[in-house]
């Protein structure tokens, strides 16, 4: 925490909390902010900034990314974790559990979320739901929740036991912590590597039909209402899941939505040449189902966009489409891909941070997310024009699987700020 | 009012539900067990109230001491007591329910003691034979001696149980012990609190006239008494509960915990317990506080104080019958 003050000015300000897109600029004072606006006492300010009309923004969050198993050889550690967050703009992310690294023991769980504290970046922890991931029976989430997960997951592995995500859903609840858990109809989904489509049934690609997503969401829900659990639909992808999130809502309740910034930004066409960066989990899907997520997020029904960061061995994308790991890296080029869509006219961008910034916070009741007197000065700087091109060479992170490897961009994070200390600077 | 004011029998053949039961039938059997109670403690427990009248004990689930509980209860009453070992017969040679019941009647016992896994089991066999039937414990469904001896246990201390607040922690959904407690101590006008993981919990249970809690701290808070049930071990290894450890940690009884309730606290557990996972074991020993052993000794009472009654009502049926005639 910086024990100064700092100051700056002559922003555009963006802070979807409360909606203000416009000149303003902010004073710093021990880490916390404690003015905003367009009057800033620069006077008592240590350090002014000049923002010449560039964006100020809340640092963004992550609910969902990954770090590879401690020990990996030439793995993706914190370390390398945290620096392309905080190059990718993000002040706080959450490490969601996988096959790889499950977050199912209680065992050393508060001791390694200790860990992950005073990186720069906030490092969170969600817990994995069940046992090995395996969907069959429950993992410690109370005495992991004690040692500070912020939510149970699920993975890529959707619960196919009807009982038991029952059950989860009701064990959850006594703890008012969310149950991520992807929407797949277990038996619909299994083995495939694709969207059924014609596209992959051209290709001959194990594929899911995309009303898997739509049966899972409508079980679920179903089972959230009966068990008064708070079901987070893990990467939501399809308008037909889209439907059966909007009808579940009509029953007024409380169910959260994701959506994975591939989803938003690419589809199916985009890994056409089986190009084994876009293996993804869920697949990427039709043009007209990453539309209708657009939409979705332009009206306020997605609550968080999520990297699904996913650092990945070369090695396991070496294999053939069908065959590869699924994932892509993606903190730090999630803005990029975001900001292309607001280039495109596609979205505005103060409804491009909203779910990127105070729409996950707020799932979480985390006071980051906002541009607001009290609240954390966690802050980036985007420079929103200037181009770049993705490189994975430039990745801070040991790994380079990314489905937008070459990709042009327009706009980058220059600065961000974490309880109002630099963490990263931007040298152009 | 007294009783006597009304000259008030004990009118029924059956304890199959403690919702049969109505206050002043519960006082008279409380007065009986406080009788009871105090000669078992003497070297002259003989009686021969039931002397005449054979009790069968039926139990089609394992039971080493509800069973051994009604049988010396039966004996000191001079009763003739017969355990049948169902396990090793007929039930287990495909015989039905009904016909079983029908063989077991036409030998003339007077009552049967029943314990069985389904629901509904005591009352069908009291249908079905016409006999005087207690039910031991029918499934998840009721135990109301249990739930008698407990409330019995609590006057013992107190006087009245009414206006008392007293928790029951741990597996409500699957405890016929739970459900029997609920409805006496509805009846007695107690102050109810549940405390379990909501998985352990039946999904209406906000409508059984208690305050439901997930949060055993907060549930504890000016509690009178506190009672742990009994955790099934297969039930803790991540199908209801994650594991043993973490329900110890977020639902167990300790010391430290019990220091939100009332300085008087009573601590009871219906038995057999599993120390480290529904209560430390420095509580369960603590004299101060845990009544468990004073529930077993008060089982035996309350049993002999219900047959009795039953017994009472059976000759009482039976003259009645005779001078019809």
């Amino acid at each position: 925490m910086s024990e100064t003050s700092l100051a700056i000015v002559n922003a555009r300000l963006v802070d979807p909390a409360s909606g203000h897109d416009g000149p303003g600029g902010v004073l710093i004072e021990d880490g916390v902010i404690v003015q905003t606006g367009t009057e800033i006492d620069v006077d008592a300010a240590d350090e002014v900034v000049d923002a010449q009309g560039r964006i100020l923004a809340p640092a963004l969050v992550d609910l969902r990314c990954a770090k590879e198993p401690a020990l990996t050889p030439d793995g993706e550690t914190l370390d390398t974790l945290t620096a392309g967050a905080a190059a990718g703009g993000f002040g706080t992310i959450v490490l969601a559990p996988n096959d790889r690294a499950p977050l199912d023991k209680a065992d050393g769980f508060a001791g390694m979320n200790r860990g992950l504290a005073h990186k720069g970046v906030n490092v969170l922890s969600a817990c994995g739901a069940t046992q090995g991931l395996a969907g069959q029976q429950m993992a410690e989430i109370g005495l992991m929740v004690r040692g500070g997960a912020v939510y149970a997951g699920q993975g890529d592995r959707p619960i196919a036991d009807t009982r038991t995500m029952r059950r989860l859903l009701a064990y959850t609840s006594q703890f008012d912590i969310w149950l991520s858990v992807r929407p797949a109809d277990a038996d619909l989904s299994d083995g495939t590597v694709a969207l059924e489509s014609d596209w992959s049934a051209r290709m001959g690609l194990p594929a899911e039909p995309a009303i898997s997503e739509r049966i899972a969401i409508e079980r679920d829900a179903a089972l959230a209402e009966l068990s008064g659990g708070k079901l987070m639909i893990d990467r939501l992808s399809t308008a037909y899941g889209l439907e059966a999130l909007r009808h579940a809502r009509t029953r007024d309740q409380e169910i959260a939505a994701t959506v994975a910034v591939a989803h938003l930004t690419l589809n199916e066409v985009d890994g056409g040449g089986l190009d084994s960066a876009f293996r993804m989990d869920p697949p990427l899907r039709s043009e007209a189902d990453r539309r209708a997520l657009v939409q979705a997020v332009i009206d306020g029904e997605i609550d968080a966009v999520v990297t699904d960061h996913r650092p990945t061995p070369f090695d396991d994308k070496g294999e053939p489409f069908a065959l590869a790991i699924a994932g892509t890296m993606s903190l730090e080029t999630a803005l990029g891909a975001m900001l292309g869509l607001v280039h495109d006219g596609q979205i505005e961008l103060i409804d491009a941070l909203r779910v990127m910034t105070s729409g996950p916070a707020d799932l979480l009741g985390l006071p980051q997310g906002r541009i607001a007197a009290g609240a954390p000065a966690d802050l980036i700087l985007i420079d929103g024009d200037r181009p770049w091109v993705c490189d994975p060479e430039d990745f801070r992170s040991a790994r380079g699987n990314c489905a937008w490897a070459g990709r042009r961009f327009q706009g980058r994070v220059l600065q961000t700020l974490v309880g109002g200390v630099t963490i990263y600077n931007h040298k152009a | 009012m007294t009783r006597a004011a009304f000259s008030y029998d004990f009118p029924h053949r059956h304890l199959i539900s403690v919702a049969d039961l109505n206050p002043v039938d519960i006082r008279i059997i409380f007065e009986r067990a406080a009788r009871w109670l105090a000669v078992n403690r003497t070297p002259e427990k003989s009686s021969d109230a039931l002397k005449g009248l054979t009790v069968l004990n039926l139990f089609f689930e394992a039971s080493t001491r509800t069973q051994g509980s009604f049988e010396m209860a039966g004996k000191r009453l001079g009763a003739d007591v017969v355990n049948f070992a169902v396990a090793h017969s007929s039930a287990s040679k495909g015989e039905s329910l009904s016909d079983t019941a029908r063989t077991l009647a036409a030998m003339q016992p007077d009552i049967m003691v029943v314990r069985h896994s389904a629901t509904g089991a005591p009352r069908f066999l009291a249908e079905r034979t016409g006999l005087a039937v207690v039910n031991a414990g029918d499934g998840m469904h009721e135990h109301p001696t249990q739930a008698l001896l407990d409330s019995f246990t609590l006057a013992q201390h107190w006087g009245e149980v009414g206006g008392k607040r007293i928790l029951i922690v741990g597996d409500i959904l699957h405890s016929r012990v739970a459900r029997s407690n609920i409805g006496l101590l509805n009846i007695l006008g107690a102050e109810i609190r549940l405390c379990a993981p909501p998985t352990l919990l039946p999904s209406d249970v906000d409508q059984w006239g208690c305050d439901v809690f997930h949060d055993l701290d907060e549930a504890l808070k000016d509690c009178d008494a506190v009672m742990a049930l009994r955790q099934q071990k297969e039930r803790m290894s991540g199908g209801f509960v994650p594991s043993e450890r973490e329900f110890f940690h977020l639902f167990g009884l300790t010391h430290e915990r019990l220091e939100a309730c009332s300085p008087d606290v009573l601590v009871m557990h219906p038995g057999p317990m599993n120390r480290g996972t529904e209560i430390h074991t420095k509580l369960a020993d603590d004299p101060e506080k845990s009544v468990i052993l004073e529930q077993v000794e008060s089982g035996v009472a309350v049993r002999m104080a219900v047959l009795e009654l039953i017994g009472e009502t059976i000759r009482r049926d039976f003259t009645s019958r005779e001078a019809a005639r």
